[in-house]
């Protein structure tokens, strides 16, 4: 199929092109030192980062480290920050020199305390402990198999493994309750040295056997609540022979070889990055020679690889995997330098194709350059630049992405495409804390978020744009079956959220039940899309005030007037509570510049005095008189989930506004 | 060979000027702590594809006692 004559040429960029960036940890070190030298601190960060991206090697990582800790403090600072406690079982110095380094990369900025050797347990049964007074905001419990209290052999393996599991959640039940913090977890990576040999899996009390039991007890006990590091998962996939070095281990207590530090560090970061909202939301694919073989506008529909054949399945794989991402939330866009009709005509009508055009939330195929239509898709979407992970085929297209839309992570295809699957599944920054329903429909929702957006540009005035989406909100309660979708909620909303403050599960729990708060939930659908719980609120009474202690609402509901009904709800809930004033605040990060002016377009008047410590000086708080506030907009329809009896008095009751 | 050394040197410390001769001790570099020390011999056994008798792990004095262990050494392998 040629391309036709009206299309421009097809500015294809030559893949061969400039010398590929020395893709090695030395080359980018060497550049991040030439960077500090030259005072360019951001530089010398980025490639710094991009150095601990390309290899595993202890050496390369420290130098990484040390580099990173000299000038991260010189740069923008990122948005989230942590005080991170490392209790551990074994020597965890190194893993807690590396850690700030590969929790950088996973956008986190961390401040690390680690305890005394072995400690762990100490540090948590003991309330005066260095753990408690330094206020951790996460907990990582680095532990060994060896720590595991299970004998070689036992007469009653049920009993034993149950005991083991036991010991190590009411670990967590006492941080839990007597700290705030997150926990992950390292579940234990079991050594390949087994004397039973073959006859250990017909054994249920070997202690290997065991050790496995523990670790599937411990990822059931887990729920949502806590973030489990499959140590044993990353040991088998670098090699048990290299994660585990007896030499090291009698030398110096190493429970992890050195050289499978950086790893680890790798992954806890990743994870505890998920935990505090830091992960990656949306792949962006290229299609030639990423999706299927071959280049459509010359071989055509038929003459793509795909399907059929070694390369035509290595091709169905990488989609394969890809669905598997989708089907854990990931949300999927193309970007593509293709004639549109003809890149949908392959996902409609390609017998081998996996992905179809429902999968992908944003379709860009053009002939416009690759970053210009990733920061389209990002803007369509709803989403940062810096929640976006790129694969493609073309070194000279990761590039020109690298170079010109920075935030977005780039993944280095191998040129042969069988390893696509694992060039894909070896990127760490996909995790997430939880699969929620929301999760496996946030696709849906942002195509249809999509599609809407394509509405608004024919409707004739904004208000008729939304009229004509049939938007109806209803409020629901903080439940069980509510609480992990609010906590992620919490935990990952950055642009439309005015206080930042990341409160847990426990804490949002404790503040449902406190008569002198109120969590409010409040779900969105439209016509196109169920859009699910996107909007939270947290308020808490204080005489005749009602304080506005957390305000957030999902990005893919932004510019839908869900803002001003969700203010309607909170006046109404000051006036039932008899409060004269709704107080607000805006606390600045990097990523809520969209909500600076949210409480002046309410109607909400400045307070100078608020009493907010100095160390915040970009917090700004707000008044608003209950008695002379507005009508909210109107244009979506507001209900209220049969859940009034439990809160008598309430004078919305049933009502629809 | 020096330079390779040296190179693991700056990397463990993260010090790009870092300069070692064979009069160096631990002494000498703030850093070089016990910690830094198991560092540096599981770099050095990856970078000259040694294995470190246990018993000579903790015994170099010298960055010179050093050099001269990995020089017998790899020039026998």
């Amino acid at each position: 199929m040629a391309v036709p004559a009206a299309t421009p040429p097809p500015a294809r960029v030559p893949a061969q092109d400039a010398e590929p960036r020395s893709a090695t940890p030395r080359g980018h070190l060497d550049r991040a030192r030439e960077a500090e030298r030259a005072g360019d601190d951001a530089g010398a960060v980025r490639w710094a980062l991009a150095a601990t991206d390309a290899g595993d090697d202890l050496a390369g990582w420290s130098a990484a480290a040390g580099i990173v800790a000299r000038c991260l403090l010189r740069v923008t600072p990122l948005a989230r920050r942590a005080r991170v406690a490392v209790l551990g079982s074994y020597t965890t110095s190194q893993l807690s020199a590396l850690l700030p380094v590969a929790a950088a990369r996973a956008g986190v900025a961390v401040e690390v305390y680690e305890c005394g050797y072995g400690q762990y347990r100490q540090e948590i049964l003991d309330p005066s402990s260095g753990l408690y007074r330094f206020g951790p905001d996460v907990v990582v419990l680095a532990v060994h198999a060896g720590e595991a209290q299970l004998p070689a052999m036992s007469q009653d393996p049920d009993v034993d493994v149950a005991a083991e599991a036991a010991r190590w959640t009411s670990l967590w039940d006492l941080l839990a309750d007597r700290t705030g913090a997150r926990v992950v977890q390292h579940l234990f990576a079991i050594p390949p040295d087994v004397a039973l040999g073959h006859l250990a899996a017909r054994t249920p009390g070997c202690r290997a056997t065991m050790l496995a039991a523990v670790n599937a007890a411990l990822g059931r006990a887990a729920g949502s609540r806590m973030a489990l590091v499959d140590c044993d998962r990353l040991a088998a996939e670098v090699g048990k022979r290299r994660w585990f070095d007896a030499r090291y281990w009698h030398q110096a207590k190493q429970a992890v070889s050195l050289g499978c530090v950086p790893l680890l560090a790798r992954h806890t970061a990743a994870v505890l990055g998920a935990q505090l909202g830091a992960s990656r939301k949306c792949l962006v694919l290229d299609l030639d020679n990423t999706l299927w073989g071959g280049v459509l506008g010359e071989e055509g529909l038929g003459g793509i690889a795909l399907g059929d054949g070694p390369a035509g399945e290595a091709f169905t794989a990488f989609q394969d995997h890809i669905l598997e991402l989708k089907a854990k939330g990931v949300i999927l866009a193309v970007c593509s330098k293709n004639n549109d009709a003809d890149a949908r005509e392959v996902f409609e009508r390609h017998p081998a194709m996996r992905l179809r055009l429902d999968d992908i939330a944003m379709f860009s195929a053009s002939w416009e350059d690759k970053p210009a239509q990733i920061r389209r898709i990002a803007a369509t979407l709803g989403i940062g630049l810096d929640s976006l992970v790129f694969v493609d085929d073309n070194p000279a297209e990761r590039e020109v992405v690298r170079q010109l839309a920075g935030e977005v992570d780039v993944i280095d295809l191998p040129p042969d495409p069988h390893g696509y699957v694992r060039a894909l599944a070896s990127y760490p920054f996909f995790e997430t804390p939880a699969l929620t329903t929301e999760d496996a429909d946030r696709a849906a929702q942002y195509r249809a978020r999509a599609q809407a957006a394509q509405l608004a540009a024919t409707a004739t005035s904004l208000a008729d744009f939304h009229r004509s989406l049939a938007m109806v909100a209803t409020v629901v309660p903080l439940d069980e079956v509510t609480l992990p979708r609010v906590a992620q909620l919490v935990a990952k909303t950055n642009q439309f959220n005015l206080t930042g403050r990341r409160r847990g599960q426990a804490e949002l729990a404790a503040l449902a039940a406190d008569p002198a708060a109120a969590v409010l939930c409040v779900r969105l659908a439209d016509q196109f899309a169920d859009h699910g719980l996107v909007a939270v609120a947290i308020v808490s009474q204080d005489g005749d005030v009602l304080d506005i202690d957390t305000w957030l609402m999902s990005c893919r509901v932004i510019g839908r007037t869900l803002e001003d009904e969700t203010a309607g709800l909170l006046v109404a809930e000051a006036r039932r509570r008899g409060c004269r004033h709704l107080r607000g605040h805006h606390v600045s990060t990097a990523k809520n510049g969209l909500v600076a002016d949210l409480y002046l377009r309410l109607g909400f008047t400045p307070v100078s005095d608020d009493g907010v410590p100095a160390r915040q000086p970009d917090a700004t708080t707000w008044l608003l008189d209950v008695n002379a506030a507005g009508s909210p907009p109107g244009l979506i329809q507001v209900l209220h989930a049969d859940t009034q009896a439990t809160r008598p008095g309430r004078e919305l009751e049933g009502t629809i506004h | 060979m020096p330079d390779r050394l040296q190179q693991v040197f700056r990397e463990i410390f993260s010090d790009d000027t870092l300069v070692i001769t064979d009069e160096t001790t631990a002494a000498d570099i703030p850093a070089w702590d016990s910690l830094a020390h198991i560092n540096l011999m599981f770099t050095i056994e990856n970078e000259f594809e040694v294995e470190i008798p246990d018993d000579r792990l903790g015994s170099f004095a010298t960055v010179g006692e050093l050099r001269g262990y990995l020089e017998e050494r790899t020039a026998v392998s």
